[in-house]
């Protein structure tokens, strides 16, 4: 289905991939370096013939327990061409030691949210990203939840109240509360 | 945002004469529509930065309603992460169960029995009508039309009733496991189904004589929330946010599953990715699940409704109170769960609110590695501030109605 | 009594008696058979019944001239299973050898380290050499055979087998403590996930049935693979099971009027398969699944059996024996195993300070200011005396000395430790204490000389000795005589881990860890020094050992910052000279902790729901 689509890419970027793969349900995956996962996607975005315009989502795994963990960390990204009706599916292999990965806020809009969902759950930063705080969790909290090594029952220290600023009361009245 | 909140706020000038001689200022004023307000569906927290009527900036904080869904489901059996499904999208619960199940179905490689398919689809089509009822009911409500959402209210009432015969639950109802259905139809429940979408199709009409030429709703609705179709897709848009721009998107006719092939239905196609198309679009869904509802209950053909395989199913309750067997694999199957090969997949179906994706790693326990679920709320709620910076705050309102933000799903 | 009667038990089973096919060399191999192939078509009772037919024979290799091929690796055999190459060493037998390629056979009655018996059949594979299928475990691989563990006609045997074993096996599960650990679960969900055919009842025999103190048996489910009966004859070398009756009607049992009270009968629990033998300590207290492993070292002896220590939460509820092929190769004694219980039971708790009427709880602050006062006055003289267990780990006793030595100014240090009981002939020593030679190596090394109990018994009674450090509470004579003792001390700081005559005794309770709340190590009587790791943190104000000697050097004014076993051993394990060269990251058990299942939440008053036990585990009848 998408392999089309992976080998369309591979012609135009041939340094691009690190491997690609079918999964055993018959997905079609593309295993990108780092480097290239801006060129292509912006690539497969702009490329009539790929046209993958639907930003579906991005995430990441934790592969510590499984057999081949090394590199830790895959963030997956997931893409769909309304116009060919293919899904694109690609990855980005990371290590523990420097989590970082190309943003693609610019070429994607709807990365934003995924990415800083990432970077929430499992601490891997997106360069060039334009503001990249936690999504769901609150900013105090210590750790990356969804990482294997943080464990399912594991305690927060209790973090003070913030401090809040008062509402704008009229003229001649000031800011603070 | 501990940032956001600090932004300076303008020092009014000293006091002169008095209040009479003071100039009238004019500044931005930051409001709150913070996580408990009734127009954010949800706990979401938006602040936005006014200028007079017009919304300068716009920052959602969402992350209230977290509860660890994913984390919760690496820890149980991949049965056990059911419950967890409902609580996404809690309003159309039964569309998140059967799209898990069949990321998972596809994983193993299986082919669940034809009537399970049947059954599967008009479940799945009748919590899609409870969610535009609901959501159709909740835009009436925010622009001050109590009566439509009355009637839609009374309508997903009957749908309750209905699937709470089915599956034993209002709400969260965890229908369906691994392979196939946990239970089949009950007696009488399809002529009950087919009196209560008569009695829909009444109270769809009420609605739509109330709502759709209302001079006041189409006024605050037509125009208001627009996006282009571009930048639609490039948030990641689906289902009918996307159709109402006029792409036509849908899983059930793309990538047909399960007997949608069979099923004689259209996909109603927007213009103008306002938020009265975004209200049509749900609007004509209704009627077209209707649809698909009377057919498949119709069609449906009598036969088992799971797959008859104890490494998968769990076998009847007398050979597990009776045989060796059976009681081996029930306890296999509860306590190791159902034994899904090591590998991965990425398998979506058309839940109410687009294209629900499911991103599942196994690692050959029956325990599932990781569950990642690609809610459609998610990427359209990242594309509101979008849509309102620069409109007026009273178009925000109904910008969020239309967009149907789930909490649950947006927030796992 | 024959000379194989008198001669140690090795851990393996004897050698098989000359002229059996074990002892063949693989590297030779026979003629090929010439017997027509089966016919394919079903026939018989069978007939009728859907099941898979048998495949093709697979292709036989010509005879080569003078009947013995050449090994393609000199010294090896060399075999294809499942189209892989394996190379096993001549001898190796095949189950254990596949699984070098990743293949799996099944099996019941094979144990690599007793005598093989294939009676149960489940491990029959397809071989080149053979028109029948053959059982593994028992078949010696020869050169250039092809193996097939996986072909249609390997897995309906498989499935086959299954099926009659689970003819007379009763419906159990809810209530049998093997069921998460019981191999007949996994190999039938694995082989045969099909419904039962019996249309009759089943066999009944004896339900739990108390062959002796450790040891019930439910002679139902026992699927008369014989395991016990080997291992009893061959490696306990007590043959008190024995295999009675004929056919179906077999039953396992101990002879008329004789038990299983042998020292090594809870090992048969291990091997069964089935939950036929079970342990009566451990019957209906938890579920496996729930169970957390962490290797660990046993401390009943100064064997130092490698161990499992399954938990749950941070109660502990039974050992498991942990291969290692130097010291107790599978198997545990049962004394050994029963011995985790004071882990649980009569802890000390809480820091106490004050003997009789004063006594009352106190902070760690307190306790260690109390003691620092007192201590300091004495330090050097003659008056303030050590007393170490060999019961502590090594890290343990080396904090404890050092501080002995250094901010205590002790020059000797006395010996107290669990009193010695009875050995036997294989596992069991008299000696009670894990660590004896640990501590005598620690000893020389920090230059301390060692005194029996005696003399401080002895000491204390002339007067001359007014204050004890006591490192432990364990004592080797009866501890009601020795708190007599005590109670003439001016001032006794003991650190204990469980509560007995002699703590009450103490002005300055320090409540001390147990080897499965702190990683360590032990030395055996052999020398051997084995790693343990920690199963479950220690609770409240319990620390290890090596913590509170810490603690104390810095009230004492010592800089010392060690935050963990590894930080002590690695100062002053150098000083011995035994321990100079061990290697602690890397002696570490390579299995880590296996997490079990987190249980159902527990109700307020922490017992968890669906267990009739609450607390840690009792004592029970049968």
């Amino acid at each position: 289905m998408s392999l089309r689509a992976l080998s369309l890419v591979q012609e135009k970027y041939p340094d691009a991939f690190v491997e690609q793969y079918t999964d055993r349900t018959g997905g079609a995956w593309g295993v990108l370096k780092a480097e290239s996962l801006r060129p292509v996607l912006a690539h497969v975005k702009d490329d009539p013939q790929l046209d993958f315009k639907l930003f579906l989502s991005i995430d990441a795994v934790d592969r510590l327990q499984l057999p081949d963990n090394d590199p830790r960390f895959e963030v997956v990204y997931f893409l769909y061409s309304v116009t060919h009706h293919e899904h694109l599916r690609l990855k980005v292999r990371v290590g523990e030691a420097t989590p970082e990965v190309p943003s693609v806020t610019s070429i994607f809009q709807g990365a934003n949210w995924w990415e800083r969902f990432v970077w929430d759950f499992y601490g891997i930063r997106f360069s060039g990203h334009p503001d990249l705080r936690r999504i769901l969790m609150y900013e105090e909290f210590e750790g990356h939840p969804l990482r294997k090594d943080y464990p399912l029952r594991e305690r927060q220290p209790l973090i003070p109240e913030r401090p809040i600023r008062d509402i704008f009361r009229g003229p001649g009245t000031s800011g603070t509360a | 945002m501990a940032h956001a909140d600090e932004r300076e706020i303008e020092e009014p000038p000293p006091d002169e004469d008095s209040e009479l001689e003071a100039h009238l200022q004019t500044k931005r004023m930051m409001i709150n529509l913070g996580p408990s307000h009734p127009a954010m569906h949800g706990t979401v927290r938006m602040k936005v930065e006014l200028e007079g009527e017009t919304i300068v900036h716009a920052d959602l904080e969402i992350g209230f309603l977290h509860r660890g869904f994913q984390k919760s489901c690496e820890n149980v059996t991949w049965n056990q992460c059911l419950p967890y499904t409902d609580r996404l999208n809690y309003v159309s619960a039964i569309m998140n169960n059967l799209g898990f199940l069949k990321a998972v179905e596809k994983l193993v490689g299986l082919e669940i029995p034809e009537r399970a398919q049947y059954i599967r689809v008009a479940a799945s089509e009748l919590h899609r009508m409870h969610d535009h009822l609901t959501c159709v009911g909740a835009i009436g409500l925010e622009l001050g039309g109590f009566s439509a959402f009355l009637y839609a209210i009374e309508g997903r009432e009957l749908i309750m009733d209905r699937v709470s015969e089915l599956t034993g639950a209002r709400l969260t109802t965890t229908f369906g496991r691994v392979g196939g259905l946990n239970r089949d139809l009950p007696d009488g429940w399809v002529d009950r189904v087919y009196r209560t979408l008569d009695k829909i199709h009444e109270l769809l009409g009420e609605v739509d004589g109330l709502l759709t030429n209302n001079r006041i709703f189409v006024d605050r609705m037509r125009g208001t929330g627009v996006i282009t179709a571009q930048d639609a897709l490039d948030f990641g848009f689906t289902g009918p946010c996307l159709r109402a721009n006029g792409i036509n998107y849908d899983v059930r006719k793309a990538s047909p599953y399960w007997v949608y092939d069979r099923m004689n239905f259209d996909v109603p196609i927007g213009e103008n990715g306002d938020n009265y198309d975004r209200y049509l679009m749900r609007m004509e869904e209704l009627k077209q699940s209707e649809a698909i509802v009377r057919q498949s209950l119709k069609e449906a053909p009598p036969g088992p409704i799971i797959v008859d395989d104890w490494r998968i199913a769990l076998p009847p309750k007398a050979e597990v109170y009776g045989t060796i067997e059976g009681v081996i694999a029930h306890f296999k199957l509860v306590m190791e769960g159902v034994p899904v090969p090591p590998g991965e997949v990425y398998d979506c179906t058309e839940a109410a609110n687009g294209e629900l994706g499911w991103y599942l790693v196994s690692d050959g326990s029956g325990r599932p590695y990781k569950v990642h679920v690609r809610a459609p709320g998610f990427a359209i709620l990242s594309g509101v501030p979008r849509m309102i910076e620069g409109k007026m705050l009273a178009d925000l309102i109904p910008t969020f109605d239309t967009i149907n933000m789930i909490g649950g799903e947006v927030e796992q | 009594m024959s000379e194989s009667d008198r001669k140690k038990p090795s851990g393996d089973a004897q050698p098989s008696p000359p002229g059996a096919p074990t002892v063949h060399p693989a590297a030779g191999t026979g003629p090929t058979p010439t017997n027509p192939p089966p016919s394919p078509t079903a026939s018989g009772p069978r007939a009728g019944i859907e099941h898979q037919p048998p495949a093709a024979k697979p292709p036989i290799p010509p005879p080569t001239p003078g009947g013995k091929p050449t090994p393609k690796h000199p010294g090896f055999v060399t075999v294809t299973v499942d189209g892989k190459e394996l190379v096993a060493k001549p001898g190796e037998n095949m189950i254990d050898a596949v699984k070098k390629v990743g293949s799996d056979i099944p099996y019941y009655c094979y144990h690599h380290r007793l005598s093989i018996a294939a009676n149960c059949r489940m491990c029959l594979v397809e071989v080149s050499n053979s028109p029948k299928l053959v059982p593994a475990c028992q078949t010696p691989m020869a050169e250039g055979m092809v193996i097939h563990t996986n072909s249609p006609r390997v897995q309906e045997m498989q499935r086959a087998v299954m099926e009659f074993l689970l003819l007379n096996h009763p419906v159990d599960c809810a209530i049998c403590d093997q069921a998460g650990e019981c191999k007949l679960e996994d190999y039938y969900q694995r082989h045969d996930y099909r419904s039962s055919r019996l249309e009759g009842e089943k066999l009944m025999r004896a339900k739990r049935k108390v062959l002796g103190p450790t040891v019930v048996l439910d002679q139902e489910r026992c699927v008369q693979c014989t395991r016990c009966v080997r291992f009893m004859a061959e490696v306990a070398r007590e043959p008190q099971l024995g295999m009675f009756g004929r056919g179906s009607a077999e039953y396992i049992d101990t002879f008329p009027g004789k038990q299983l009270d042998s020292n090594y009968s809870g090992n048969t629990v291990d091997i069964c398969p089935v939950g036929a033998l079970l342990n009566r300590d451990f019957r209906f207290r938890a579920r496996s699944w729930f169970l957390s492993a962490a290797p660990s070292v046993c401390t009943g002896c100064s064997r130092g059996c490698s161990t499992f220590v399954d938990f749950m939460g941070q109660d502990m509820y039974r050992y498991r024996p942990r291969e290692n092929e130097q010291i107790n190769k599978s198997w545990m004694c049962d004394q050994g195993r029963l011995s985790y219980k004071y882990v649980n039971q009569h802890r000390v708790a809480a820091v106490m300070l004050g003997r009789g009427e004063d006594r009352r709880e106190a902070t760690v602050p307190e306790a260690l200011r109390s003691v620092a006062e007192q201590f300091k006055a004495l330090a050097g003289t003659e008056g303030l005396a050590v007393l170490a267990s060999p019961v502590a780990s090594n890290e343990d006793l080396l904090a404890t000395l050092s501080f002995a030595r250094d901010a205590l100014g002790v020059r000797s240090v006395f010996v107290s430790g669990r009193p010695g009981g009875a050995g036997d002939h294989y596992l069991m020593t008299p000696d009670k204490n894990p660590n004896r030679r640990g501590l005598e190596w620690i000893a020389r090394g920090l230059d301390l000389a060692l005194k029996p109990f005696s003399e401080l018994a002895q000491a204390i009674n002339s007067g001359k000795v007014k204050a004890l450090y006591a490192i432990g509470g364990e004592v080797p004579v009866d501890p009601s005589l020795v708190a007599q003792g005590f109670a003439r001390l001016e001032y006794l700081v003991l650190q204990a881990s469980n509560e007995s005559a002699i703590t009450a005794q103490a002005q300055v309770l320090l409540p001390a860890a147990v080897h499965v709340e702190d990683e360590g190590t032990f030395t055996n009587l052999d020398g051997i020094t084995q790693r343990f790791r920690r199963a479950y943190p220690p609770r409240a104000d319990v620390k290890p050992h090596w913590a509170w000697a810490v603690a104390l050097a810095r009230e004492f004014g010592f800089p010392w910052a060690h935050a963990s076993a590894r930080d002590v051993f690695r100062e002053w394990g150098p000083r011995v000279a035994e321990l100079a060269s061990f290697d602690w990251d890397g002696a570490a058990p390579p299995v880590k902790i296996a997490r079990g299942l987190n249980p159902l939440p527990t109700a307020a008053d922490g017992r968890p729901p669906g267990y009739r036990e609450f607390g840690p585990p009792r004592d029970r009848g049968i």
